[in-house]
């Protein structure tokens, strides 16, 4: 098996006057895991329908291994589907189930009864349920579903693989075990797979590359690290991240002016802020410390402490503005008292007020 | 808890009584059917029956006797009911799929026409339909009268399984197009077999309504070989003088299809008529 080159143009798709995918460019290269990422709404699950060939975008294209497939039917276009609920046909054996795309297309493949069973067992043992192939579906647990509907997208061979929230059904514990499982089959066969989810966990856990959406654009894509460390739009980062990060929304004249604390901009990049009157500083809760009164860049209040287990997240009041910090030291806190916060600015992002975009590091020493 | 088990009783009460209203009249002539005319005459309707004097006199003479010609409006109410069931739930089944799972030009037009074919009532089209059929060649045949119940049957049977596929989820219907499978795969392998209980309730109720038409039956079928069974159970009426027990075993005779049709297949029909209220 071997995965295919997927390419979006300019695609656009509006139901009635929504519209659901905004001039949307995206590459993906052979055998590359990408997850399109992004809340409810946002366009994500018809960027991948019009992958599939479920949805015709009004305006763009859609190439396959730089052929356009824009106007083949979904059955031509050689790509697999996952669906969230699996969409396994209740009525017939999860052997006729998984056999069901061969048997479509038996004659066209010039493909033989025992083929096809040869075929279908070799998928259902890479997945461990060829002793559950006689069963009907409603007799699997969520679980066997799932797996039976991933050996079903698998059988054919297809160039590339579309996957909406197939993980959403399932129990906590079960879907860590399927999630590891599907990044490795993804691995050992190389095929170009795309991923829509709203679970950033997910997204960050599978992909080579995530694209975070929302109003049908893509905000950013790069690496899970990228998106992680260096979101480039306040969406990105607000989106990303348990708890998302903190934004400090701070007023720019010849100093920096941020709830809580006041700081000198550096000379080189002083005019560069000046400009915009106003800035959000966005730092990850993991990068601001408890200290002593001596080291502290600013003074709160504890709000509330929520332990995690392993780590622990304090809410701090300073001013009117809640920021959270994630730790895993323990500490004697409690709601009321007085800490002293030193924050990393070497992780910290500036952000524009008006356009959301990031604009960069922002270097206060 | 005791105001729990009164509740029950009441419930119970009223049920009973409603359930053994509505069976009185069925008892009523399935025991009238077996008794001597008469019995019925001196000694009335609604009693235990004499068991010594219990007869199957009425039936044999309902089927047998030439001048009733029972057995023959029988079988042409068996061809009559069963071939008009068969073509509309095909071809409603066809147009059902392309209402519920195609995009087309016209679709909310044409689903309009099939609604507004539904509300007409039959009545309304007799006349222009009896001078159409006269001029075709169609008045008093079978193939008349069941190219009729086709026709009405195709409205009615299209919206109702077109309800009933819009139950089948999107995602089945989807996964099958990704997989490559064509319009007409999809409709017999996926969208049919699932809805085999709609399709035996469609089926039941169109049969029925066809079985127990007399109105039709009355204006398109007049001679006697070509006449259907609720046509010759009128007929067991005489003008001044009416035997009880053969009418009433005529009527038996009459309903002993759909009740047995009923009996077999309940099951389905009731999870086919369910889907039927549930809006989607």
């Amino acid at each position: 098996m071997k995965g295919a080159s997927l390419k979006l143009w300019r695609v656009t798709k509006r139901f009635r006057n929504v519209v659901a995918v905004d001039n949307l460019n995206l590459e993906v290269d052979r055998g590359e895991f990408i997850v399109l990422l992004g809340p409810s709404g946002c366009g994500k699950t018809t960027t991948l329908r019009i992958i599939a060939g479920l949805e015709t975008p009004d305006e763009g294209r859609v190439y396959i291994d730089d052929v356009d497939v824009t106007d083949l039917e979904p059955g031509e276009r050689d790509v697999a589907m996952v669906f969230q609920d699996y969409a396994l046909y209740p009525h017939i054996t999860v052997f006729e189930n998984i056999a069901f795309p061969l048997v479509v297309r038996a004659r066209k493949l010039s493909l033989t009864k025992r083929d096809i069973e040869e075929k279908v067992l070799n998928v259902a043992k890479m997945l461990k349920i060829d002793d559950l192939l006689d069963r009907k579906p409603t007799q699997l647990s969520g679980g066997q579903q799932q797996r039976a509907a991933l050996a079903r997208a698998l059988v054919k061979e297809p160039k590339i693989w579309l996957m909406d929230e197939p993980l959403s059904n399932l129990d906590a514990l079960i879907r860590l075990q399927v999630r590891a499982e599907i990044k490795k089959l993804q691995k050992d066969l190389g095929i170009t797979t795309v991923y829509v989810t709203h679970d950033q966990t997910e997204a960050l856990s599978l992909a080579d590359r995530v694209a975070v959406m929302n109003r049908g654009r893509i905000l950013q894509i790069g690496s899970p690290r990228e998106i992680y460390d260096d979101p480039k739009h306040i969406f990105v980062a607000t989106f990303v991240g348990v708890p998302p990060m903190n934004l400090l929304e701070c007023r720019v004249s010849d100093v920096l002016e941020c709830p809580g604390f006041r700081r000198k901009l550096p000379e080189e990049s002083k005019e560069y802020f000046k400009r915009l009157n106003k800035i959000y500083i966005g730092i990850r809760p993991e990068h601001i410390e408890i200290v002593s009164k001596e080291e502290g860049d600013l003074e709160g209040v504890v709000y509330v402490i929520e332990p995690l287990g392993p780590e622990y997240i304090i809410n701090v009041l300073v001013d009117d503005t809640l920021i959270k910090i994630k730790t895993v030291k323990e500490y004697t806190l409690h709601s009321g008292d007085k800490v002293y916060l030193k924050i990393n600015w070497a992780k910290a992002i500036a952000f524009d007020t008006a356009t959301g975009l990031s604009l960069g590091k922002i270097s206060i020493a | 808890m005791r105001g729990k088990l009164l509740r029950t009783m009441l419930i119970n009460l009223i049920v009973w009584t409603l359930a053994l209203a509505w069976a009185l009249p069925y008892i009523g002539v399935v025991a009238v059917s077996a008794m001597p005319y008469k019995e019925v005459v001196t000694e009335g309707w609604l009693r235990i029956p004499n068991v010594d004097s219990l007869t199957l006199r009425n039936y044999i003479e309902a089927l047998t006797n030439p001048l009733y010609d029972l057995a023959t409006g029988y079988r042409n109410s068996l061809i009559v009911a069963s071939i008009s069931t068969l073509i509309p739930l095909i071809a409603a089944a066809l147009a059902a799929y392309a209402f519920s799972n195609l995009d087309f030009r016209l679709k909310p037009l044409l689903f309009g026409l099939v609604l507004v074919i539904m509300m007409v009532p039959q009545q309304l089209t007799v006349v222009p339909l009896f001078f159409l059929y006269r001029n075709l060649g169609l008045y008093d045949t079978m193939q008349g009268i069941i190219l009729l119940h086709s026709a009405w049957g195709i409205a009615w049977i299209t919206f109702f399984l077109r309800n009933y596929f819009k139950f089948i989820p999107r995602s089945l219907i989807e996964a099958a197009r990704v997989d490559g499978a064509s319009d007409f795969r999809i409709f017999s392998k996926i969208v049919l077999p699932l809805s085999v209980p709609g399709l035996i309730a469609a089926a039941l109720l169109q049969f029925t309504w066809v079985w127990n038409d007399l109105f039709y039956a009355l204006v398109f079928l007049i001679s006697r070989e070509n006449q259907v069974i609720t046509q010759k159970v009128v007929m067991l009426k005489g003008e001044y003088h009416i035997d009880w027990g053969l009418l009433t075993a005529g009527s038996v005779i009459s309903m002993s299809m759909p009740v047995i049709l009923y009996a077999v297949f309940n099951k389905y029909f009731m999870k086919g008529v369910a889907a039927w209220g549930v809006k989607r």
